[in-house]
């Protein structure tokens, strides 16, 4: 049995060794690569998979960089193995998805390079204890996330989509980048488990910028107001790659970083407050949101971002160990909606779900999937979404604000609104789709599967997951038995009112002809929704403003050797010049 | 008047180093763009073995010189081979004609 | 008095090296001024570096430089404009060396004692002889980028043969 050092390598390298052996194994033989990029991500999963047992507390691995970037450590504790086991299981299921859902497309290598590269990092963010590591690893994760949304790069709209999520995100970046420099300027070095213990080290201000910056970058990176317009447009990537990475894992990066950094920053005065607001903001706005569109995945990706709010709101009111087991709940069921999501896709060719409809009879195991799917979302009970939904508003009842916590309630009655409404539009009603519509693929099916049972059945480890996360959990948090937990929120009276106003929400929509008089007074609202509440066009704004300014800046890449020359020389002067009136 | 040796060996390597950059700026043309990159590095090697004396370890400074005397030999080479090269297929040494970059 | 000589020398020949019209001259200029850099090394207590210097930088430089223009031709004898306008690179350089020469030369300390007392080839064999693996794997490589370059391609043997 390998140690925990060659494990946290391995499940970092085995997926990259993955990536670069199938470019290398060029497009001539999909078969080959197909079945290359499986095993691959597979062997990783086993990697991550046997770390659980041996979790530790302690930085692992100590590689000398250099005085300017410290020691390259990695610190696999109970939240980053958890995240780590999250990535490369739900990745290798994607993968084994993709072997059906691309079959027959163009450029294999490059997408199946890039996911295997995606997972390694995303591994590599969570394992790493080394702040500016963190940041490099969350800047290949951006990379990858572009190169893959823009994968259809003859869609204009598609490399658009891939420009528009790279530039927010990059943007969100820059507070995590002045937050790692912020710590080496105050602490010396980037270790971050120093930085945990003795936060209150740093002066207050510092610790202050360091807090909100963070909270910038978790916020652009998970799609929270008032990043969150970069989500849905995503939704032109391949659908694999929806599940993946913006469902199941990259977007939990936002979340984890909050979660790994609460301890350091709970203490800034109105940091939690503006977390709890960010979390709650969002989930109520994109629940609006998905009410109002059209097209499948668009409903899914506003429902991530609602989601996503909550677990942000679950953090900022306290609850970490609530946010993290609705991430757990979340990555499973977002993932499988996802994936027969996009066998549904597949089968049909079209995204908008008025043109779908009655496809139950003809794709039976993903109708049961995605409904499966669909209750975990809405919070139905024995579902995981049900329990950790309900302990997330339990938290928030808790600890947060008043108003905050009704936010979340209405969202959860939203959240059953819009779920029912898909699933109704694709489903059932009259059947739109042509004759053609086949049930999905045998490794859609492989993928699927595995996923509806984990749907049904990953509650059950609440307790055992309360004593891994262990010491990630901010003191004062009492890890309960899985028995003792799942009692808890089963009786607590915020459980009833939620499922109360779930209740409503179902009801709402299957009398939604009797309610169309209200429908036809919030049609004002909906407008908005559909525009995002404003947001799209400042966005787009940004996006227009950062491309303008990269164009008129390429006069200075001329390529000529005497201006590169003088560029040197000019950095010389500036350096000898600050160094000259820095040392006198 | 008699100045010091390290005084005016430093006079030396700044002098070098300010011509040779000057070179690179100025020059058009591939092989004169080598030879200005030549002068900078007899600069370096100069600022080598009077750091050496300097601070006492005469030896090491002659070492890296020899390295650098080495390196930059192979790298005028390559760097003529390419310009032989360039202008076989090009037909130009000048390096606005050259440069491709879309402007 | 004599180094003063010698460090004016070396660099007028640098200058001109750079200003020549010609290739050919510029070439000759550039073996002066590493005739003289030599001289200046063996001034500073480094005879072995300066043996090499002129064998290597002013003698086979030199040669590789002429056959080299020899074998791409010298350029018409337009003399063109520079890209970077000479007044801005004037300024620039001198900008530069100027912070050089107030950083360095009030710091510059009187030589300290000899602290090594070893052989130069003592110290290049035995201590640092990693460097000299490196140089080996340096004229290595560039033998192989040389012989790649002026080899001549597959379809024009082939033409040739014909």
């Amino acid at each position: 049995m390998p140690n925990i050092e060659t494990l946290a390598l391995l499940s970092i390298g085995l997926p990259w060794a993955g990536a670069l052996l199938v470019w290398l194994v060029q497009d001539r033989k999909p078969p080959l690569q197909h079945a290359l990029a499986v095993i691959f991500a597979l062997a990783g999963a086993a990697a991550a998979i046997a770390m659980i047992p041996l979790k530790t507390d302690v930085n692992v691995l100590h590689f000398p960089l250099g005085s300017a970037f410290g020691l390259v450590t990695f610190l696999p504790d109970g939240l980053a193995v958890f995240l780590a086991v999250v990535a490369t299981t739900i990745g290798s299921l994607a993968v084994i998805f993709s072997v059906d859902y691309m079959r027959g497309e163009r450029q294999l290598g490059r997408y199946y390079a890039y996911v295997l590269f995606f997972i390694g990092s995303m591994v590599g963010l969570v394992l790493s204890s080394n702040l500016l590591l963190i940041f490099v690893f969350w800047e290949i994760t951006a990379l990858c996330s572009y190169a893959l949304i823009s994968f259809y790069n003859d869609d204009p709209k598609a490399v658009s989509a891939g420009i528009k999520a790279l530039i927010i995100t990059q943007v969100g970046g820059i507070g995590l980048l002045a937050g790692a420099l912020f710590l080496y300027a105050y602490q010396g070095n980037y270790d971050v488990p120093t930085f945990l213990a003795g936060a209150a080290r740093l002066p207050p201000n510092v610790l202050a910028l360091m807090a909100f910056g963070f909270l910038i970058a978790a916020a652009a990176k998970s799609a929270q107001f008032p990043f969150q317009t970069w989500l849905p447009d995503a939704m032109e990537a391949p659908t694999p790659v929806s599940a993946l990475i913006h469902a199941a894992t990259m977007v939990n990066a936002g979340v984890y970083l909050l979660a790994r950094f609460y301890p350091a920053f709970e203490a800034v005065p109105n940091w939690k407050l503006a977390v709890v607001a960010v979390g709650a903001i969002t989930a109520l706005m994109a629940a609006v949101m998905a009410i109002v569109s059209n097209d499948l995945k668009r409903v899914l990706a506003y429902s991530t971002v609602s989601q996503l709010g909550y677990m942000v709101y679950a953090i900022g009111t306290g609850g970490i160990f609530a946010s993290q087991f609705h991430l757990l709940s979340h990555a499973v069921f977002k993932a499988l909606l996802f994936l027969s999501a996009g066998a549904v896709i597949h089968a049909v060719h079209t995204r908008d779900m008025r043109e779908m409809g009655g496809l139950g009879k003809q794709m039976p195991l993903v109708k049961v999937v995605m409904i499966i799917g669909g209750l975990a979302l809405a919070g139905i009970p024995v579902l995981n979404g049900f329990w950790s939904k309900e302990l997330v508003l339990e938290a928030g009842h808790e600890g947060g604000p008043l108003w905050a916590w009704l936010f979340m309630l209405v969202g959860a009655g939203l959240t059953a609104l819009y779920t029912l409404r898909f699933l109704s539009m694709v489903f059932y009603g009259e059947p739109r789709g042509g004759p053609h519509v086949h049930d999905a693929g045998p490794a859609m099916k492989i993928a699927l599967v595995p996923l509806a049972l984990g749907t049904l059945t990953t509650w059950l480890l609440a307790g055992s997951f309360g004593h891994f996360l262990g010491s990630a959990l901010p003191e004062g948090h009492e890890v309960l038995g899985t028995a003792a937990l799942l009692t808890r929120i089963a009786t607590a009276p915020a459980t009833f009112v939620a499922l109360a106003v779930v209740a409503l929400g179902l009801a709402a929509w299957w009398q939604r002809s009797k309610l169309a008089g209200v429908a036809h007074a919030l049609r004002g609202v909906g407008k908005m929704a559909s525009q995002s509440f404003g947001f799209e066009a400042l966005n787009r704004g940004v996006v227009r403003l950062t491309v303008a300014s990269a164009e008129s800046l390429r006069t200075t890449h001329n390529g000529v050797l005497n201006w590169n020359v003088m560029a040197i020389l000019v950095g010389l002067v500036v350096v000898l010049a600050i160094l000259a009136l820095g040392g006198a | 008047m008699s100045l010091p040796l390290p005084l005016v060996a430093a006079v030396a390597v700044l002098g070098l180093l300010g011509v040779g950059l000057l070179g690179l700026l100025v020059t058009r043309n591939l092989i004169k763009a080598v030879v200005a990159m030549q002068v900078l590095v007899k600069g370096a090697l100069l600022a080598l073995v009077l750091a050496g004396r300097l601070s006492g370890q005469v030896q090491t400074g002659q070492t890296m010189a020899l390295t650098v005397i080495v390196a930059d030999t192979i790298v005028s080479v390559v760097a003529l081979a390419l310009a032989v090269q360039v202008r076989r297929q090009f037909g130009t040494l000048d390096l606005q004609a050259l440069s491709t970059l879309r402007r | 008095m004599f180094d003063l000589l010698i460090v004016a020398a070396m660099l007028v020949c640098a200058f001109q090296a750079v200003r020549a019209p010609r290739l050919l001259i510029a070439a000759l200029w550039l073996a002066g001024a590493s005739a003289l850099t030599a001289l200046m090394m063996y001034r500073l207590g480094a005879p072995e570096v300066a043996v090499i210097e002129l064998s290597v930088g002013a003698g086979l430089v030199t040669v590789l430089f002429v056959f080299a223009i020899n074998i791409a031709g010298e350029e018409p004898p337009v003399t063109l404009r520079s890209l970077v306008p000479a007044p801005l690179a004037w300024v620039a350089a001198l900008c530069a060396v100027g912070l050089g020469v107030a950083m360095a030369l009030p710091n510059l300390r009187a030589e300290s004692a000899l602290v090594q007392s070893e052989r130069f080839a003592t110290v290049l064999w035995e201590r640092r002889s990693l460097d000299v693996l490196l140089q080996v794997v340096l004229i290595g490589g560039g033998v192989l980028a040389v012989l790649g370059l002026l080899a001549e391609g597959r379809a024009d043997a082939r033409k040739e043969l014909k």
